[in-house]
């Protein structure tokens, strides 16, 4: 059987499973909303598919996101399973960094491992800091280990051993002797996730990974069967935290590097939004219940860091895996809003969630939420929500609001309502800031794009605050991330430890370096089963001055290497590390801690239908009646627009509301919006 | 009055501080040159009031509570508010206005909008060397580096290039002073154009009284929580090993503690008098220790960070003191000491706040230093290897955390081993988890951490680490963990045992290596009262040895199963009650070194076990010592 022509991406996320198809022959996008399904996720997967009117036997490419990964480590549901470690260091992944960032808090607690210590052995065996060995491994010992964990009923072994980035052989080897001794086993040895250096991070990947393997690979497996059940005939590929995308078979040996999934792919799809709309710079940021997540494209790149922290900063256990930079801050529609003992209006992070709710889901929650905010000020229609299907009580939101909030500090209810949205997108502003500026960036001169299901109703407000001119908010802004998927590429990436310094670079060897790295990306690429339409390396290097510890992460063009352009490179790191932190040191020297490579296939994109072209007004039937809406202390009658029935060319300008079936876009007074080509709302934003 | 300032401002005040706060700390860190600030976190930086009030201050170490906020009051008097002038970046390095060592280089930025002087961005951080004597004690401030008065680093723009040359030959490794110099500067710099920023978008009266808002806001919470105290006179004493000049001689340290209505006074008058050896610290420091036991106990979360907290807590602490040192007392180890006063201000509330103190924990930083040639380069390179990370004390209701800086440490990072490998001659042997470390309680101490560093090149190793005889305590029947402990391995033979865990200028050979060990956190609650369950899945885990849960848990577990024999714990449970009365008295005592005839009257019950407690035999043993020295 031939696989069809389509592609359909699904998105499974705590609440809902989002599925996006795309028929290129006829440009159609479609799209659906499930429930998800968590005793048997694929069970959603189907549900959304059928939603979207597509069929999987006609698809060739299924692209898949998914919350599975990260919420097996922080629901802790993944296997039984056991670390083996170098000798002398059984106990680094518990020890861990030693940090105590809730300093004054005497009941803090630290990261607790997935695998504890009774399930931690230690292995005689020794690299030094060079790579060379100083006490050889015995096979016999890690065979018997092996034989001891199979009776023991492990179902995954992690490997970690110290500098087996400078040189592999002995995880290599261990990695063999253990998959004899228990062929049942989930086996994954560090440096095939992570040839960086620092042990407590490593171990952690590969704890990490060993931990939600076997779970994560059998509900792979349970989806690619259910969907070949169902006729589906093409490739299975998987989204990173990077964006990119890697086969199945990869995806279920590296599992931790779909961690991130969902929130990276609504990341690509900003991106592909930008590169449509000549958009050089831009904020992707997600707001939807409980918290808002941003994410930064400059210069038409997406920004990436190397390791990502699964869970809040003081417990968090890391991942080193390079992972689209994603801030998150705790402020969604659902985050609580109270009055804080010393008498100052908080929001957040608390939240109401999908149960008991906002109090105007009249679910039982009688606390205050930004969504009771808006519904209060006439931004959300009570009988609106979610195309109708959700009626809200304006009476409901009202009493939490004067009750927690208004009273007690002695505001009116308008005040008190203005307040609580305000304080949630300084909030949002400061998170979205702080990763502009740590990276020395301006984040005035980005773009926003703006979805999730709350974004687009607070989008013209923190772009006001934080100094944004123009806000974009693509089509289908509340299944962002499953049409995300559609425009990722596949991609391998590595990186691989060497201290250096500048002067002392071998370019020979980094040559060998780099050419192998990029040789198994390419092998990678060639193994999803899709035919990449050309392959892109890149290489950059992790940079400081010598004696520094922080890395700067440096993009080098690849002539610098063939030229053998020491100098090329050095003015670039001080280029960068001037723009990053406002200092640099031109006459020091530097030194190279790592290579990055990664490795492209570069997939054909969708292009989607174009909007029909209309006139400058928008059509009579768009318009759907008025609402009084406060901005500020001034209410105004508000025209509500239907986003469906707008065209391109259309331009409205504020204040107005723009509705479809999962969001609601608010303009304020003075703002200017106008349709583009693409379908996307643009926004100027007034006096910003 | 400033009721009428719109709550909703103020929360935004609020975030923005901090939000300026944080990106100081963003920028120092990753601009500076030094492992002590970019992994020891080893400094702070904040916002301040034009006359020296704390608004928000970006951790950094708690400790660090007052340093800046002290300094820009002594840099007010010194040249007068009308001669400080935009343009002016202010620097000193004096331990008795700093509060602590000639490292803490600081750096204000008196911030102007309009030509007023609204506020001040500062900035205190360690540089690795400023001079001085290379290892060993000091005994006065003059052999500890050298010493910048309060001057102006630059005068309305303009850089003191001649102050910079002086630096620059007075410190070992002028480069990375100078890129820690850079660094503070960037950071305070970013303070001045985010606070400015913040004034322009909201109006400087609108945010400068925004700022009042959020201090009365916190005194107000700071009283409620006080007088949820009962009032009363609380009182604890603890003591500090020695000064390293009078080996052997324990140090007092006693802590006075009122509380009446929503006001506290934390009196510091008993504590010892300075000492020779460089474990003292400034007045700065002694107002630190209580602030910061204070807001323990009654802020923990709150942030930012800001004076109006401490409105109703009155400190006494007479000049002289270990803790508020005069000229010219060494300073350099001033961090070791104002741990423990912190600590027994805890002791000292154990009964008045049951569910918000903690058991003593290991109080070091257990840091050591290590120097000399390295064979790659021949180059000198100075290696600071640490924080090693110590047990934590049990509360009413959690055990202890393990592994974890000390109180005088924040956010502050070990160094990747395998990096240290790669930049110094050292090969480290061991990092691990001690069992038994954690003081026996119904909630148990976190446990302590050992290290073994070999050295690959002949160097000299220092370690100034103190509290190894008086243990981490127990609160409520809680037992004591382990101590701090360094031993030096010298041509393959460890040492029997140490007066204390100072090692000063000690030569190691090539292969020679240094043991340090953190102490545990003590138990809360007796051992007898814990679940048996739990006991058992501490000795599963190896965090208990099955001998430790019968001495002091009284919890009897099958050697092979680990099955808990219910009938035979009852008994031993029974039975050990009169034998943990006597530990828990005998707890806080100094070291007892029993004669070989007591040694084998051991507490009923009392099996073979290495012994780390002074309540049980007195003796130190250090069982990874006994069947493994790698290769």
């Amino acid at each position: 059987m031939n696989p069809g022509q389509s592609r359909i991406a699904a998105d499974v996320g705590g609440t809902f499973t989002d599925v996006a198809s795309f028929d290129p022959s006829t440009g159609r996008l479609a799209l659906g909303k499930a429930l998800t399904t968590p005793d048997f996720l694929v069970k959603g997967i189907e549900s959304g598919i059928l939603k979207t009117g597509s069929d999987a036997a006609d698809a060739g490419l299924f692209l898949h996101g998914s919350t599975i990964a990260i919420n097996t480590m922080l629901e802790r549901t993944g296997a039984r399973a056991a670390l083996l470690i170098t000798k002398g260091f059984r106990d680094i992944y518990e020890i861990g960094r030693v940090n105590r960032p809730d300093s004054y808090n005497l009941y803090f607690r630290k990261h607790q491992p997935l695998i504890p210590r009774v399930d931690r052995h230690e292995v005689n065996e020794r690299l030094l800091a060079s790579g060379e060995v100083l006490i050889p491994l015995d096979d016999a010992e890690i065979s018997r280990l092996g034989e001891n964990l199979r009776r023991e009923g492990i179902e995954a072994v992690a490997v970690l051993f110290l500098h087996c980035y400078r040189n592999p052989a002995h995880e290599l080897r261990a990695k063999r002797t253990l998959q004899e001794a228990m062929p049942r086993a989930f086996v994954t040895v560090s440096h095939e996730l992570s040839q960086e250096y620092r042990e407590f991070e490593r171990a952690s990947t590969v704890a990490a990974n060993a931990y939600i393997g076997p779970r994560v690979a059998g509900y792979l497996k349970e989806i690619d069967s259910h969907l070949r059940g169902l006729g589906f005939a093409g490739a299975f590929l998987v989204v990173q935290s990077t964006g990119g995308l890697f086969s199945f078979e990869q995806a279920q040996q590296q599992c931790v590097r779909m961690l991130e999934s969902g929130p990276a792919a609504g990341v690509v799809a900003a991106q592909a939004v930008c590169r449509e709309s000549g958009i050089e710079n831009a904020i992707a940021f997600d707001m939807g219940g409980t918290t808002a997540k941003a994410g930064i494209i400059s210069e038409g790149r997406v920004l990436t860091t190397g390791t990502a922290l699964v869970g809040g900063y003081e417990t968090a256990l890391p991942v080193q895996i390079p992972t689209i930079d994603i801030v998150e801050v705790g402020t969604g529609g659902g985050s609580i809003a109270f009055v804080s003992e010393g008498g100052a209006l908080s929001v957040g992070p608390r939240s109401a969630g999908a149960a008991p709710g906002p109090a105007c889901y009249d679910l039982g929650g009688d606390e205050p939420t930004v969504t009771d905010a808006n519904l209060v000020l006439g931004r959300l229609g009570a009988t609106r929500f979610l195309g109708g299907e959700m009626r809200l009580d304006i009476r409901a939101a009202g009493r939490a609001l004067y009750g927690k909030i208004a009273g007690p500090l002695g505001m009116n209810l308008v005040d008190a309502a203005n307040g609580i949205v305000q304080v949630a997108v300084t909030q949002m502003a400061y998170g979205v800031k702080s990763v502009t500026t740590s990276r020395g960036l301006d984040a005035g001169n980005f773009v926003l794009v703006a979805y999730g299901g709350a974004g687009p109703l607070h989008a013209s407000a923190l772009a006001r605050e934080i100094g944004i001119r123009r806000v974009l908010i693509p089509r289908a802004p509340g299944h962002f991330s499953a049409v995300g998927m559609l425009f990722c590429d596949l991609r391998y990436d590595c990186v691989q430890t060497r201290f250096t310094k500048l002067d002392d670079l071998d370019f020979g060897e980094f040559e060998t370096n780099f050419g192998e790295m990029e040789r198994k990306g390419r092998n990678a690429i060639e193994q999803a089963g899709v035919p990449a339409g050309s392959v892109q390396t890149g290489r950059a290097l992790d940079m400081r001055y010598v004696g520094q510890e922080h890395l700067v992460t440096v993009d080098v063009p690849l002539e610098h290497f063939e030229r053998q352009d020491r100098q090329a490179i050095k003015t670039l790191f001080d280029r960068i590390h001037h723009q990053r932190y406002g200092t640099s040191a031109p006459g020091e020297r530097a030194e190279i801690a790592s290579l990055r490579s990664s490795v492209t296939g570069l997939l054909s994109k969708p292009s989607f239908d174009e909007l029909g072209h209309g006139r400058t007004e928008p059509v009579l039937a768009a318009r759907h009646g008025t609402r009084t809406v406060w901005f500020g202390r001034e209410t105004a009658e508000t025209p509500i627009f239907d986003r469906e029935l707008l065209q391109s060319g259309n331009r409205i300008s504020g204040p107005a509301l723009i509705e479809e079936h999962a969001s609601t876009t608010v303009l304020f007074p003075g703002d200017e919006l106008t349709i583009d080509s693409g379908g996307n709302l643009v926004i100027s934003v007034a006096g910003a | 009055m400033t009721k009428s300032v719109d709550p909703v401002l103020v929360e935004i005040v609020r975030n923005g501080v901090m939000a300026v706060t944080e990106e100081m700390k963003t920028n120092l860190m990753r601009t500076a040159y030094n492992m002590i600030i970019y992994e020891a976190l080893d400094f702070t930086v904040g916002l301040f009031t034009a006359d020296g009030q704390t608004v928000s201050i970006g951790l950094g170490l708690p400790t660090f509570i007052r340093g800046m906020a002290e300094t820009i009051k002594a840099e007010l008097k010194h040249f007068g508010k009308e001669n400080i002038e935009p343009g002016d970046i202010l620097l000193t390095n004096d331990a008795y206005i700093t509060g602590s060592h000639l490292n803490h280089m600081t750096f204000s930025l008196p911030i102007f909008h309009d030509g007023e002087l609204i506020a001040f961005a500062c900035c205190m951080a360690h540089w690795q060397d400023v001079g001085g004597q290379l290892g060993g004690v000091t005994t006065d401030i003059f052999s500890e580096g050298i010493q910048i008065p309060v001057i102006k680093y630059a005068r309305r723009g303009t850089v003191n290039q001649d102050l910079v040359d002086i630096i620059r030959m007075n410190v070992r490794i002028p480069e990375r002073a100078m890129g820690d110099l850079r660094a503070q500067i960037t950071a305070v710099k970013t303070g001045e154009k985010r606070f400015l920023e913040l004034v322009t978008r909201y109006g400087r009266a609108e945010v400068l009284q925004a700022i009042q808002v959020i201090m009365d806001q916190s005194e107000r919470a700071a009283r409620a929580r006080t007088s949820a105290i009962p009032d009363g006179i609380y009182e604890a004493q603890s003591f500090m090993d020695d000064d390293g000049v009078n080996v052997g001689a324990p140090i007092p340290i006693k802590v006075r503690v009122e509380v009446k209505g929503d006001e506290m006074i934390v009196d510091l008058s008993d504590v010892s008098r300075q000492v020779h050896g460089f474990y003292n610290s400034g007045i700065t420091t002694g107002h630190a220790c209580a602030q910061v036991a204070f807001k323990c106990l009654t802020s923990p979360r709150d942030y930012p960070i800001n004076d109006g907290s401490f409105r109703n807590l009155t400190v006494i602490v007479p000049p002289g003191r270990v803790v508020s040192a005069t000229r010219p007392a060494p300073m350099r180890w001033w961090m070791t000491f104002p741990m423990t006063v912190i600590d027994t201000v805890f002791k000292a509330l154990g009964d008045a706040l049951p569910d918000k103190v903690i058991a003593g924990h290991h109080a070091d930083l257990c840091v050591s230093l290590v120097h000399g040639i390295d064979p790659k380069d021949g180059k000198f390179f100075l290696a600071h290897m640490g924080p090693l990370g110590g047990g934590w004390g049990a509360k009413l209701s959690e055990d202890g955390v393990s592994a974890t800086v000390c109180i005088n440490d924040g956010d502050t990072h070990n160094s990747p081993r395998e990096q240290l490998e790669a930049k110094y001659p050292l090969l480290i042997e061991r990092y691990a988890l001690i069992e038994d470390s954690g003081g026996p309680g119904q909630h148990r101490g976190g446990l302590g951490c050992e290290t073994v560093i070999r050295a690959l090149t002949d160097v000299t190793m220092n370690a100034s680490i103190d509290r190894a005889h008086c243990l981490p305590w127990g609160l409520h029947g809680g037992l004591e963990g382990t101590g701090n402990q360094v031993l030096l391995r010298r041509d393959g033979e460890w040492d029997k045992e140490r007066a204390n865990a100072k090692v000063l200028t000690v030569q190691l050979k090539k292969g020679d290596a240094y043991a340090l060990r953190s102490g545990g956190g003590g138990g809360f609650g007796s051992p007898l009262d814990r679940p048996a369950g739990q006991v058992r899945e501490d000795v599963q885990q190896g965090y208990v040895s099955r001998v430790a849960a019968r001495d002091y848990y009284g919890v009897v577990l099958d050697p092979e199963t680990l099955e808990i024999n219910e009938a035979a714990t009852a008994d031993e449970r029974a039975a050990a009650i009169p034998v943990h009365q006597k530990r828990v008295a005998a707890q806080g005592q100094q070291v007892r070194r029993l004669s070989a005839a007591e040694l084998t009257q051991k507490p009923p019950g009392h099996a073979p076990i290495p012994c780390l407690r002074i309540s049980c035999c007195g003796m130190v043993s250090f069982p990874f010592l006994e069947n493994e020295t790698p290769d």
